[in-house]
């Protein structure tokens, strides 16, 4: 019974501290209860640091109602979420031995939790004694997602720039073991980067969320039709149908290595030859497939290479390989042709 | 792709045979119900998804592998933490050293689960 007693005192008592507390300081409090930052007082001479003081915005973050924590000690409102190290920071700052501001993992009334970042001051009165406390409570909910995306971000970018470096290597590796001196070596392997690099920029212009083909290959083949003269011996025809980043740098490199073909020996190797690149979707056993097809007539006589150069092997191994294609590359004599047949999910995961 | 390409053609000069390759897991999973491997080097994401299926069904097999990635480190959703994992981009020695690794004796007996297998220098974990 005394306890009970003892209860009932002491809420009264907490009562009278909340009812002097809104008197001594007048317009203060209006401003702390209108402010949008959250903050309470605590009574500094209890040493569980009872609140007599909490405003309307540390009400709406936390979702308890005045009633609920007034005269309550401020560490049971901290505690549900937090470590023990964290609750003995919160103590450092209420004493004042150490300038610290812990960051804590707040539980609200509902149980759900967030992060926020606690600022203790203490409070004189006019004879030194520490009073009271001031606490505000900053919420580093956005703070925290925006450290959490930005690492993502940076994750991905170490991703993408050590997938690129492979692919440089690559490259290099391929355009050194096939080239006959160092001035091909090195045309080869100024060539392919540039045309990464155009993919590359085609598909930053897009948030890397994908690029229209239409412009893909407009840009591919772009180096290859420098003269209005070859400009018109190019057809390309097709929509602007999106694509994954993942397909349109494949298909970037593919397109690539057909141009530098036609460039050295099919039909932009002479005055005459041209090439038409046309495209449509098909539809196979339910999944939609882009089937491209690549034409060139009026070159030099085709013959069938020899050896199996770095052009061929990117669009049968490596088109074939990346992208699940269907590569069909026909040397025919009056022109080279190329079908690629590619499946085309209907939202495109990225890599 | 190329980086595949790259690949094959490092696998050739270290004399590998039959070099079989997947783009995406289902692929790797029926490729891998098919024929029987001596090793396998996974890429810890392939299109969006991890490899984490594949680990599971090599590991049930007895098929020594190890994972080759562009990220940091494997990522949370790959449950062999412990394996090999080597750095893109990487070198020939790199890659020798990993299948070495692989597939030395005892590989396969060790267990993945509890200790921090360190192994041979460029691979790390």
């Amino acid at each position: 019974m005394t306890e009970i007693a003892d209860k009932i005192e002491e809420q009264k008592d907490a009562e009278a501290k909340v009812d002097s507390f809104r008197k001594n300081l007048g317009p203060f409090v209006i401003a702390a209860e209108v402010t949008r930052m959250a903050m309470v007082f605590t009574d500094a001479r209890e040493p569980t640091h009872p609140l007599v003081f909490a405003n309307d915005s540390f009400l709406k973050l936390t979702g308890y109602d005045r009633e609920d924590v007034l005269g309550r000690p401020f560490n049971s409102l901290i505690a549900p979420g937090v470590s023990p190290d964290t609750l003995a920071r919160i103590q450092e700052a209420f004493d004042g031995t150490r300038d610290v501001e812990p960051e804590v993992h707040y539980k609200r009334k509902d149980g759900s939790a967030f992060w926020v970042s606690v600022f203790i001051t203490k409070v004189h009165d006019k004879n030194g004694v520490v009073v009271q406390h001031f606490i505000s409570l900053v919420d580093l909910t956005r703070y925290m997602k925006e450290q959490a995306h930005s690492k993502m971000l940076i994750d991905e970018l170490n991703h993408r720039v050590k997938n690129t470096l492979a692919t440089v290597q690559s490259i290099a590796a391929q355009a050194l073991r096939g080239a006959s001196n160092p001035e091909m070596a090195r045309e080869a392997i100024e060539s392919r980067l540039f045309a990464l690099s155009c993919s590359h920029d085609l598909l930053t212009r897009e948030s890397w969320e994908g690029a229209g083909l239409f412009d893909l290959v407009t840009e591919a083949l772009k180096p290859f039709a420098a003269s209005s003269e070859l400009a018109r011996r190019l057809d390309i025809s097709g929509d602007n149908i999106r694509v994954s980043p993942k397909t349109a740098l494949a298909l970037g490199i593919a397109l690539h290595e057909l141009a530098t073909n036609a460039a050295k020996y099919g039909a932009f190797s002479n005055q005459s030859g041209s090439i038409a690149i046309k495209w449509s979707l098909g539809a196979h056993s339910g999944e939609q497939r882009l089937i491209l097809h690549w034409q060139e007539k009026g070159g030099p006589p085709v013959v069938p290479p020899t050896r199996k150069g770095f052009g061929s092997r990117v669009l049968i191994r490596g088109l074939a390989h990346e992208l699940d294609a269907k590569v069909e590359l026909d040397y025919a004599a009056q022109g080279l042709s190329c079908t690629i047949d590619v499946p085309l999910p209907a939202s495109a995961p990225n890599e | 792709m190329l980086i595949l390409m790259g690949i094959e053609d490092m696998l050739a000069e270290l004399g590998c045979e039959n070099v079989t390759a997947a783009p995406s897991v289902a692929r790797a999973l029926a490729l891998i119900e098919a024929q029987k491997f001596d090793v396998a080097m996974l890429d810890a994401n392939l299109g969006g998804e991890t490899s984490n299926a594949i680990a599971d069904a090599l590991a049930a097999r007895q098929i020594p592998f190890f994972f080759a990635t562009g990220y940091r480190d494997l990522g949370a959703d790959i449950g062999h933490q412990n394996r090999q994992v080597l750095n893109k981009p990487f070198q020939l020695p790199d890659l020798e050293r990993s299948f070495r690794e692989a597939l030395s004796p005892g590989y396969n007996e060790r267990d993945f689960g509890a200790t921090n297998g360190k192994t041979a220098g460029g691979v790390t974990r």
